[in-house]
């Protein structure tokens, strides 16, 4: 269990000598949720009710989706002392790292909370789904950072591709912009169940905003988590090996 | 688990052949089938580098191995295969016991936490738990001798106190087998005898040594048999003396002529 302290760590350290602390990841979000949920009260396309407790919850649940995906690049790049002292495994090293974006998904969750609180959107039973969503997002996270930190290790191109293709990721899926709710999903919106973002962000939103995730979302997240999980084996068997010769 | 009757190490023809990948390759722009092609076709088309070649030996509880050899013999290598750090591609290789080497001591070390948790941090690493670590502090505080300053951060702390720190730190751990590249030396002269003294205690405390370095003195103090390397491949194993002298005779002098 000692990777838990190892996030927990890694998770302080990064704030240290900072005013603010940890609390500062709750800043940036907040004054996005803000100015955006106010760019759109004023161009009247949405109802503030409805979309600002969907912004929020898409915009923390993708920050840690993006999170992952572009620090599994260089993850074990990042941990090369210890790879190459033999301190820490490749899979430690990934515990670590899936550990520490949780610790930071539930240190942005008060902004949820407070923003519930002020569009008094209540929680029914439908909401405990998002706790299989959040689990089942984690243990992605799990083989994304490994599949892709072996990937990353070999190819130093993958982090910069990461990069760039994210932030087109982000604009792809609804999370500052609704489907068929007159917020213009536009082509995207028809091309939406193509998305796997698009599903990974709903079985964790939906719940909390009363309603279950359809059907196909659940069937893409277990059908990529069990092809990652396949991926990782493979990878694993054959080239885990000879990450410490590409670091 | 650890038979004490049993061979601290067993190797039986043991080969270490690494892919070569040139700095060109790692780009993927350049030619992106490359990736699917590296999947398909890896193991025929790549030329291999070896970086240890056939090596047998087997190294008795209480034997304490010094490896001789020129710069990239592969003294550092085998260092790393028997930490289990390089995974042997071929042959048998058996470690019976913990191995655990001091390769790069201020590793892991955090400038921005303060001593004690990096204390914390690196012990964490090495895989000991909470508790232990908590028993081991009133020990790495007494060597290190930083009193107060236990609580400041790294960043603030001078050259010399860090590395005392760190040689503190590191040697927390209490390996079956110590595993050594290079010997730990820390400046200042009162200091280095404390740094020999702990690192004494620590090789009494282990079952088996292995050791690389260049310095021959260091070598006869402490190591009991001999292993000596050339280009990959192991050229001698014996008592220490007899090691010495091979190596002397039969490649450096090579070299030479």
């Amino acid at each position: 269990m000692s990777f838990i302290y190892l996030s927990y760590f890694s998770f302080v350290l990064r704030y240290r000598r900072t005013s603010l602390g940890p609390l500062w990841i709750l800043v940036g979000p907040s004054l996005f949720i803000f100015f955006i949920g106010l760019l759109f009260a004023e161009i009247g396309t949405a109802q503030p009710e409805v979309f600002i407790p969907h912004l929020a919850v898409g915009l923390i649940t993708w920050t840690m989706i993006g999170g992952v995906i572009v620090a599994s690049a260089t993850v074990f790049k990042r941990s090369r002392p210890q790879i190459l002292q033999g301190t820490l495994s490749l899979e430690r090293i990934v515990a670590v790292e899936v550990t520490t974006t949780l610790l930071s998904f539930m240190h942005q969750l008060p902004i949820v909370l407070i923003i519930f609180l002020i569009y008094g959107i209540g929680l029914n039973w439908i909401a405990l789904e998002s706790f299989l969503g959040l689990g089942l997002l984690v243990a992605n996270g799990v083989w994304v950072s490994y599949v892709f930190g072996i990937l990353g290790t070999r190819y130093r191109d993958l982090v910069e591709i990461f990069n760039a293709l994210m932030r087109l990721a982000f604009l792809a899926t609804p999370i500052i912009w609704m489907p068929g709710e007159g917020m213009r999903g536009g082509v995207m919106a028809a091309a939406l169940i193509y998305n796997p973002f698009y599903h990974f962000v709903e079985v964790i939103r939906a719940p909390l905003l009363g309603q279950s995730p359809a059907l196909l979302s659940w069937e893409v997240v277990f059908g990529f988590t069990a092809a990652g999980f396949l991926a990782a084996w493979f990878l694993k068997k054959r080239y885990a090996r000879l990450v410490p010769f590409w670091l | 688990m650890t038979d004490v009757s049993k061979p601290l190490i067993e190797a039986k023809n043991f080969s270490l052949r690494v892919p070569v990948i040139t700095a060109k390759e790692s780009g993927l722009m350049r030619n992106p089938l490359q990736l699917v092609g590296d999947f398909y076709f890896s193991r025929k088309v790549r030329p291999k580098a070896n970086l240890l070649e056939d090596v047998s030996f087997m190294q008795q509880p209480g034997e304490r191995l010094g490896l001789i050899g020129a710069n990239g013999a592969g003294k550092s290598t085998l260092l790393r295969v028997l930490a289990g750090i390089y995974a042997p591609s071929s042959g048998k290789l058996e470690v019976n016991g913990s191995a655990k080497g001091l390769f790069d001591i201020s590793l892991g070390m955090h400038p921005d936490a303060t001593g004690l948790e990096n204390i914390y941090l690196r012990g964490l690493q090495m895989g000991l738990g909470l508790k232990a670590i908590r028993s081991l502090i009133p020990d790495v505080m007494a060597f290190s001798e930083l009193g107060e300053h236990i609580g400041k951060q790294l960043a603030t702390y001078s050259t010399g106190m860090r590395l005392r720190l760190a040689i503190a730190v590191s040697t927390m751990i209490n390996p079956d087998i110590l595993l050594l590249d290079e010997w730990i030396g820390a400046g200042d002269e009162r200091f280095n005898a404390k740094v020999k003294e702990r690192m004494m205690g620590l090789v009494d405390g282990s079952r088996g040594l292995v050791l690389a370095t260049h310095n021959v003195g260091l070598m006869k103090t402490f190591c009991t048999h001999g292993m000596v390397l050339d280009r990959g491949r192991l050229a001698f194993y014996g008592t220490l003396s007899d090691a010495q002298k091979f190596y002397s005779s039969e490649i450096l002098n090579k070299k030479t002529n």
